[in-house]
């Protein structure tokens, strides 16, 4: 099983990933340490060299990271056919204590990754480097989280025994059954549809304000944070629901295979994008009044809010176009 | 105003082959003033002016362009000011062979993004500026040597840089035509331009248009004079 195709290119990318970010926080700390924008020393301009290498370097592994969630929930899905009981990534994720766990850091890795990506790409319009001890200061809280993403990643994928009897997605996202997705799977879909909506409107709202008038940019960003979360939980509680047309069926998983068109990925690819441009605004929000990013940090939130504004639009799109028009009547489930 | 502060430049530096070719200099450069830097080959005058003029950077030292500290500036910044601030002329004259003499001209200035009619009017007035208006169309290869060198002149000045660099551009000249080139820079120096030239030709730094000869030997500033 370590040799299919998506594992082998998950394993050599994580490995790279790590090393990339590893010899990255190598000169992050000196570039912490002994950055000097003042001096004329080889040191410092040694480091403003190599600073061109590692900000390239980190783009094309932290654009990989981003990819490479997808790649691993393509991978657990198609490795659902390999054991006994799993029907889809759901299943394939519980064979053992490392699935999911995961499944998570890669989640939390991929939020950081596109906000460090956000920085880097402000950092490098400013002629003077105004974000460098920042971003570099943030790749070393980043590295950790790789690092043990890549052990957790190794210690799932050696671990997949295919003898095992796994659970189905039907029995781990079921309401009766104790734990918190069960307790997510359980809420009543009308409040959650009006949590859900209104989450979402509040943020396209406060996008639109903050697109006009230059105000709330905070808000905004955590309005985005927190439409993730609304939106995850909706997604265990109703929306999946409106997908599979079966009122007790909640799996986040089965939605990106094929028998629903892989309606998944666009979905999740929409809500996690849209999430890290909106939280972005707010990221590049204290650096406005910075001298040589006054006329950029202005420009690069409005791109990024109108990319947050349209992915956001267009997830609510999908789930609306489908609890509309579904076969599916819910009503007080 | 051009500063240099301590600016030093070694090349394969910690390798066997190691090679400094700059030691620490620090020069003060005067606008709309014609300055050569006068010295043999290998002495690192073109490696000075590389540096000067943004085409490569210091080993450690700074350079102030008008105040403003242009070494430790990102790339994207440091293309900006090489379009902008300089102009340059190279020894071996670099015309693209094949494409008509107007077309080299305007070659640094497609970048910008300019539209092509306002570009190639500009284009046009420094050819008849230089005489060279009826050579325009004609493919670089079919030019006489001063005329080829004009056309670097012109390229050169093609964005209208405050800061014109020459390496060596006489070297392939004879006396007549490197005479005809000191009366373009003396043209250049009414214009208040500041010319930065690399030479060890007497035609070039015994001219009455030299306001300022610099001597540079094995990588160091010998005198001003």
């Amino acid at each position: 099983m370590i040799f299919h195709p998506s594992i082998l290119a998950l394993y050599v990318a994580s490995l790279l990933i790590s090393f990339m970010v590893l010899y990255s926080s190598a000169y992050g700390v000196q570039i912490l340490r002994r950055w000097d924008i003042q001096s004329g020393s080889e040191l410092q301009l040694f480091l403003e060299r190599k600073t061109y290498l590692i900000s390239t370097l980190l783009t094309y592994v932290f654009g990989f990271e981003l990819l490479s969630l997808f790649l691993y929930i393509f991978t657990v899905d198609q490795l659902s056919t390999f054991f006994v009981g799993a029907m889809c990534a759901a299943g394939t994720l519980y064979v053992n204590n490392y699935g999911y766990p995961t499944l998570i850091l890669k989640l939390v890795n991929f939020l950081l990754a596109g906000l460090w990506l956000i920085l880097n790409y402000a950092d490098n319009r400013g002629y003077d480097y105004p974000l460098i001890k920042k971003k570099y200061f943030f790749l070393l809280i980043l590295t950790p989280l790789i690092f043990a993403e890549t052990v957790l990643q190794a210690n799932y994928f050696l671990g997949l025994n295919p003898n095992i009897i796994t659970s189905c997605c039907g029995s781990l996202f079921s309401v009766g059954e104790q734990g918190f997705t069960s307790e997510v799977v359980a809420l009543p879909s009308i409040p959650m549809k009006i949590v859900f909506y209104v989450a979402m409107a509040l943020t396209i709202a406060s996008g639109l304000y903050f697109y006009y008038k230059n105000k709330g940019a905070y808000f905004f960003s955590c309005a985005s944070a927190i439409t993730l979360l609304t939106s995850l939980v909706s997604i265990l509680s109703f929306i999946c629901l409106y997908f599979y047309e079966l009122p007790t069926h909640h799996c986040p998983f089965c939605i990106l295979q094929k028998e629903y068109g892989y309606v998944g990925y666009p979905l999740y690819l929409t809500l996690l994008s849209g999430t890290i441009s909106g939280m972005g605004v707010g990221v590049l929000m204290p650096f406005r009044n910075t001298k040589s990013l006054s006329e950029i940090v202005p420009s690069v939130q409005k791109k990024l809010t109108l990319a947050s504004l349209i992915l956001f639009t267009l997830f609510t799109a999908i789930v609306t176009y489908r609890t509309v028009f579904s076969n599916l009547i819910l009503e007080g489930y | 105003m051009i500063e240099l502060i301590n600016i030093r430049k070694v090349f394969n530096q910690g390798k066997p082959n190691e090679f400094v070719a700059i030691h620490g200099i620090n020069l003060l450069i005067t606008p709309h003033q014609v300055t050569v830097f006068k010295g043999p080959s290998g002495s690192g005058k073109t490696t000075l002016l590389s540096v000067i003029g943004c085409m490569a950077r210091p080993t450690s030292g700074r350079i102030m362009l008008s105040g403003r500290e242009i070494t430790s500036l990102p790339e994207r910044f440091l293309t900006e000011i090489r379009q902008k601030t300089f102009g340059f002329i190279f020894q071996q004259l670099n015309l693209i062979k094949g494409v008509s003499a107007l077309e080299n001209a305007m070659l640094p200035a497609y970048p910008s993004g300019e539209k092509h009619a306002p570009l190639k009017k500009r284009a046009m007035s420094l050819f008849d500026l230089f005489d060279l208006s009826s050579k325009a169309a004609s493919r670089v290869e079919w030019l006489s040597g001063g005329e080829a060198q004009r056309v670097t002149i012109v390229r050169a000045l093609i964005n209208n840089p405050s800061v014109i660099i020459a390496d060596e551009p006489t070297a392939h000249l004879d006396s007549k035509l490197s005479r005809e080139f000191m009366e373009i820079i003396a043209r250049l120096k009414t214009e208040q331009k500041t010319v930065l030239i690399a030479s060890h030709d007497p035609l070039v730094y015994e001219s009455p248009v030299i306001d300022r000869v610099i001597n540079v030997r094995d990588g160091n500033i010998e005198r001003s004079a």
